[in-house]
């Protein structure tokens, strides 16, 4: 918790706090609800999202998909999952691109699109808004 | 980013665009105190901060562009221009990639065309400067090996055991760089072999390159040793780079976990020529305090072998010979002096100040090792080796 907090004030200090004080979004890491994926760590889901794995744990290859840059999901997601602020991960992916090794991960803006994307295949792999749930996808814990 | 989506390909790589356009670029000055020599971005080009201007806009500054084009599901072609201060000091944009690369399996990849070397850490993408902490990678380190890229073939092997993933990379090539006289220097038979280990936040990285050295540019001074007998042959044969094998021992490691990071790197390049051995690290760390992350590097670098001989034996020789003689031996020590000593501090501070764009600052204090120009070139009359050089450097680095 120490080093959350610490990355947290480090990182996007102010926001973080803002957001603390409203109700705090809670963003979680989903698949679709006919996914075989049922747990994966944090640091798993950060791998898949970074380009650092391509497969889940059972092999199959993994469809990570973002949200849009600038989102506050997304900026959630990178900070709790990967303690990356959207400039570390900006450059992270600068290495990356600039090197030929890959691309990041196809973006959808439209939280409903996206969910309608993750729920229709079983390798996909996002993250919403705890309060975006519904039957169509699953949270992985 | 801007991607161009062409139609559906097939299957689940439906929504990979097919073209994607990004790009890169640094705007920096460096001002150095040393004004009888410059301090370069690379010893293949003509200008630097110190003697050709105090304050120099041409080592740091360059603007890239970088075309991907997801071909077919499994292919790809990268082609990435520079442009940057040139051998000749021109700034015509440069072919830094331009390879394809096919995916055989997702463990396995397979590039065919030019790559940047990963000699060291960031070596491959030590000029884009955003994603880096400092201004510049250190010089005594990446300095080591005058071959910085591949023309050539390269696979990588991507292993995976619980948290821990490694990256194996074999390749072969061949590059050709044109120095500010108008020489070329060769790199032939070039086998690098690495691997990268990524646990968590930390990664740890070795490499071991080797290559076949050709270069026209001393021909003359070995030529003229040759005229001399069993002992010039001797000299020749132990300076003359042309045919020797450069190897280099690289180790390097990082550890950012977020909120801070650290770097150190080691490597060990001989050249088994008048181009010396020469051994160098560095170690670096940095706070993120918002949007500000301080940092401090300290560096080293120091020759193995020799810097300097005393060449042919002038006692005995008709004067007509002693003075080519001597003049010969001046010219191969001219060279081996170059063999870097020097060690730095850095202290510096990057500023994410808005989105897709870092403001640094950067101040190094370098101390030249005795009788030594260190990294310093285009020493001129008045220079004194051995003293101690300070440089402030300012850059703005940007992607898009």
């Amino acid at each position: 918790m120490s080093f959350r907090h610490w990355v947290g004030i480090g990182v996007v200090g102010l926001s973080l706090g803002l957001m603390g004080n409203s109700a705090m979004a809670e963003v979680v890491a989903v698949v679709s609800s006919r996914s075989t994926v049922m747990t994966l760590s944090r640091s798993q889901v950060a791998d898949l999202f970074l380009g650092r794995a391509r497969r889940f744990p059972d092999g199959i290859v993994a469809l990570p998909i973002d949200q849009g840059e600038g989102s506050a999901a997304r900026d959630e997601f990178y900070l709790r999952f990967a303690a990356k602020s959207p400039a570390q991960l900006k450059a992270h992916w600068s290495k990356i691109i600039f090197t030929g090794r890959g691309q990041p991960p196809l973006a959808i803006s439209n939280t409903v699109e996206l969910k309608r994307r993750i729920a229709a295949n079983p390798a996909a792999i996002g993250y919403l808004d705890r309060t975006q749930l519904d039957a169509s996808v699953r949270e992985i814990r | 980013m801007l991607c161009l989506a062409a139609g559906p390909a097939a299957g689940e790589e439906a929504d990979v665009p097919m073209f994607s356009l990004s790009g890169f670029g640094t705007l920096g000055v460096v001002h150095s105190d040393e004004e009888h020599a410059d301090f370069v971005s690379s010893v293949f080009v003509p200008h630097g901060a110190g003697y050709s201007r105090k304050w120099s806009p041409e080592v740091d500054s360059r603007l890239g562009a970088q075309l991907i084009g997801n071909l077919l599901p499994r292919l790809s072609a990268t082609l990435q221009l520079i442009t940057e201060q040139r051998h000749d000091g021109d700034y015509a944009p440069r072919v830094e990639w331009a390879n394809i690369k096919y995916q055989v399996t997702p463990q396995l990849s397979v590039r065919l065309g030019r790559t940047a070397l990963a000699s060291f850490l960031v070596s491959d993408f030590r000029k884009v400067g955003y994603p880096n902490p400092w201004v510049r990678p250190p010089d005594e380190v990446y300095s080591l090996v005058p071959i910085f890229s591949s023309d050539g073939v390269d696979a990588s092997y991507s292993l995976t055991s619980g948290d821990v993933a490694h990256t194996l990379l074999v390749g072969y090539g061949q590059t050709d760089t044109r120095d500010s006289g108008g020489g070329i220097f060769h790199g032939r038979d070039q086998w690098t072999l690495s691997d990268t280990v990524d646990y968590q936040a930390a990664t740890l990285r070795f490499a071991y390159q080797t290559a076949r050295v050709k270069v026209d540019t001393l021909n003359a001074i070995f030529e003229g040793f040759r005229q001399f007998g069993p002992q010039g042959n001797a000299l020749a044969d132990r300076y003359d780079p042309n045919g020797k094998r450069v190897t280099l021992i690289a180790i390097g490691g990082m550890f950012d976990p977020g909120g801070w990071f650290a770097m150190a790197e080691w490597g060990r390049a001989n050249l088994n020529s008048v181009f010396g051995d020469r051994t160098a690290w560095y170690v670096s760390g940095g706070y993120r305090i918002r949007t500000i992350t301080p940092y401090l590097t300290y560096a080293r670098t120091k020759a193995n072998s020799n810097t300097s001989d005393s060449g042919l034996a002038l006692t005995g020789l008709p004067p007509e010979l002693a003075g080519a003689a001597a003049g010969l031996n001046a010219a191969l020590n001219a060279v081996l002096g170059t063999n870097p000593v020097q060690r730095s501090i850095s202290a510096g501070a990057r500023w994410d100040f808005m989105k897709n764009v870092a403001f640094k600052l950067q101040y190094d204090h370098k101390n030249l090792g005795a009788g030594s120009a260190g990294t310093f070139m285009n020493t001129q009359p008045g220079f004194q080796p051995g003293g101690t050089v300070d440089l402030f450097s300012a850059t703005i680095d940007f992607v898009w």
